[in-house]
């Protein structure tokens, strides 16, 4: 689903956000990045979506090398991927259904679908009681859940995560994950960047271990 | 792609003036101010080329004629002039008709004629040029004719009035293009502000795999909403305004020459209308692309 070859990300500051990266990660894996904080997990999970292309290697993506994409078919490439962010980035003008409706739209579903489609994943996260609110008045562990049924309401083939569940009380971090789980059980491959040492090694899934721009540790079923 | 989505386009557009009340509000009245600073000036600015029209349009050469010119000279020389390039309109002056018109201009003090016992006023040609700059060059012309006494056409003071239309006319498309420029540059930014705050809105829209066109048109369609409403505020504040200040002109200076006919009116109201919808476009559409980026 995703390789990288020798990849190097370079900033115009000088800063090697990444160095030398070799990875392989399958269809419906679900790989934890951890790493301390600048160690070049955002700068991986960019690469993925296309956010920036490598200074050196090679990323694939889906049988898409993202370097040689046109910009006109990146918004085609980001049809397959999910993104989750910490900071949420939900529009706070907009009801909770309109929230995942918009992207929907976005990607040209009709209406029919979208109705489908975002009560689905509204049941699924078990926000369908509050799809005509505001998401301010969602609680932090409501808003990460509606982030997470906007992501995945297109049925990407990736969901990308990072750290979802950095803001979070514990129970509300587990829930959230299980609901990671469940989706990763139904076909999707997962990056999850973290710093949740309790969830990772409740997981037992994969993690890939950053230091300084290099990948350091790459362990099946590890602890953080 | 366009078509299909067409009433999803200005939906999101005119949904956004009501998530967004404060800010659209804020945008249209800057722009009409703008707008408004805009029309004020190119309203002056016709009325002051009206006045410097009909000034240019009151200038003209007067030809003397030697007493002696008979009937077929005399015919011989207006055909001279109406064959002339740039002569807008020539009339004849008898010797007759011009001592009416001293014996007129003195009134009561006429009886100083009476010293006098001929008529000592020459016949005289009066002419109109198509470009007043060409007056000087069609008088030296006529001077040179046979039969012709004299040409007057206010030596001097012509140039010098000119001269003077001239640099005024200049300074006049100097000073609009300056404000033309400014107004752009103003407009486009109060519409970058709008898209600023929605910046958020456009890295969303990316990220979930909307096209640039798909997130770019429901902005054009509000810069466009953002840019005719104002313009048609502006024209409307603008029209009530021009004709309550020119009554008031007309009060204290009679004959001073106004533009007033909606017609004349008509292209500084779709300069306007244009103005504010062109920049509202081209302006959201820039603004939307630099946050593109992500």
């Amino acid at each position: 689903m995703i390789r990288m070859f020798h990849v190097y990300k370079n900033y115009p500051n000088k800063i090697q956000a990444l160095r030398d990266i070799n990875i392989h990660i399958r269809k419906g894996e679900f790989v934890f990045l951890v790493g301390p904080t600048g160690a070049g997990k955002s700068t991986f999970v960019k690469l993925i979506y296309r956010g920036i292309v490598p200074t050196k290697g090679q990323v694939i993506v889906d049988g898409i090398n993202i370097a040689r994409l046109k910009p006109g078919y990146i918004p085609y490439l980001r049809r397959n991927i999910g993104i989750v962010f910490q900071d949420f980035k939900l529009l706070y003008n907009r009801t909770v259904y309109e929230n995942i409706s918009f992207g929907l739209k976005a990607i040209g579903a009709t209406n029919f679908e979208i109705r489908q489609q975002v009560k689905k994943v509204l049941n699924l996260v078990g926000l369908e009681h509050k799809k005509k609110i505001k998401p301010h008045l969602l609680s932090g562990g409501e808003q990460q859940k509606l982030c997470i049924a906007r992501a995945i309401a297109n049925e990407p083939l990736i969901l990308l995560t990072d750290e979802p569940t950095g803001n979070l009380d514990p129970y509300t971090s587990w829930e959230i994950m299980k609901l990671l789980f469940h989706i990763n059980i139904r076909g999707t491959t997962i990056i999850m960047a973290s710093h949740d040492k309790l969830m990772i090694d409740k997981a037992k899934k994969r993690i890939v271990r950053l230091e300084r721009g290099r990948i350091i540790e790459d362990t099946q079923r590890g602890i953080y | 792609m366009i078509f299909e989505n067409v009433g999803f386009y200005f939906r999101e557009a005119l949904l956004s003036f009501r998530r967004s009340t404060l800010m659209a509000t804020a945008a249209v009245l800057s722009i009409t101010t703008i707008l408004i600073i805009v029309g004020v000036f190119l309203l002056i600015s016709v009325n002051s080329n009206l006045f410097l029209k009909n000034i240019e349009s009151q200038l003209e050469i007067i030809v003397y004629l030697k007493d002696n010119i008979s009937t077929a000279e005399l015919s011989n020389l207006k055909n001279n002039f109406t064959s002339m390039d740039g002569i807008k309109e020539v009339k004849f002056v008898s010797k007759e008709e011009a001592y009416q018109r001293l014996l007129k201009s003195l009134g009561e003090q006429k009886d100083i004629l009476s010293a006098i016992e001929t008529n000592p006023l020459p016949a005289s040609f009066e002419i109109q040029t198509k470009d007043p700059k060409m007056i000087k060059q069609i008088a030296n012309q006529i001077a040179e004719l046979k039969k012709v006494e004299e040409v007057e056409y206010g030596q001097g003071t012509v140039e010098k009035l000119l001269n003077f239309t001239y640099i005024f006319r200049r300074a006049g498309m100097l000073i609009l293009a300056l404000l033309i420029f400014a107004s752009i540059l103003i407009i486009s930014n109060i519409i970058k502000i709008t898209v600023y705050a929605r910046r958020n809105e456009i890295e969303i829209m990316s990220l979930t795999g909307a096209t640039s066109w798909f997130i770019k048109w429901p902005f054009i369609i509000e810069g466009f909403l953002q840019g005719f409403i104002s313009a048609i505020l502006s024209i409307i504040i603008l029209y009530k305004f021009y004709f309550f200040a020119i009554n008031k002109v007309h009060q204290v200076i009679p004959f001073l020459p106004l533009v007033v006919g909606n017609m004349d009116l008509l292209p500084i109201g779709i300069s306007i209308l244009l103005l504010g919808s062109l920049v509202g476009i081209l302006g959201s559409m820039f603004s939307v692309g630099k946050y593109l980026d992500v």
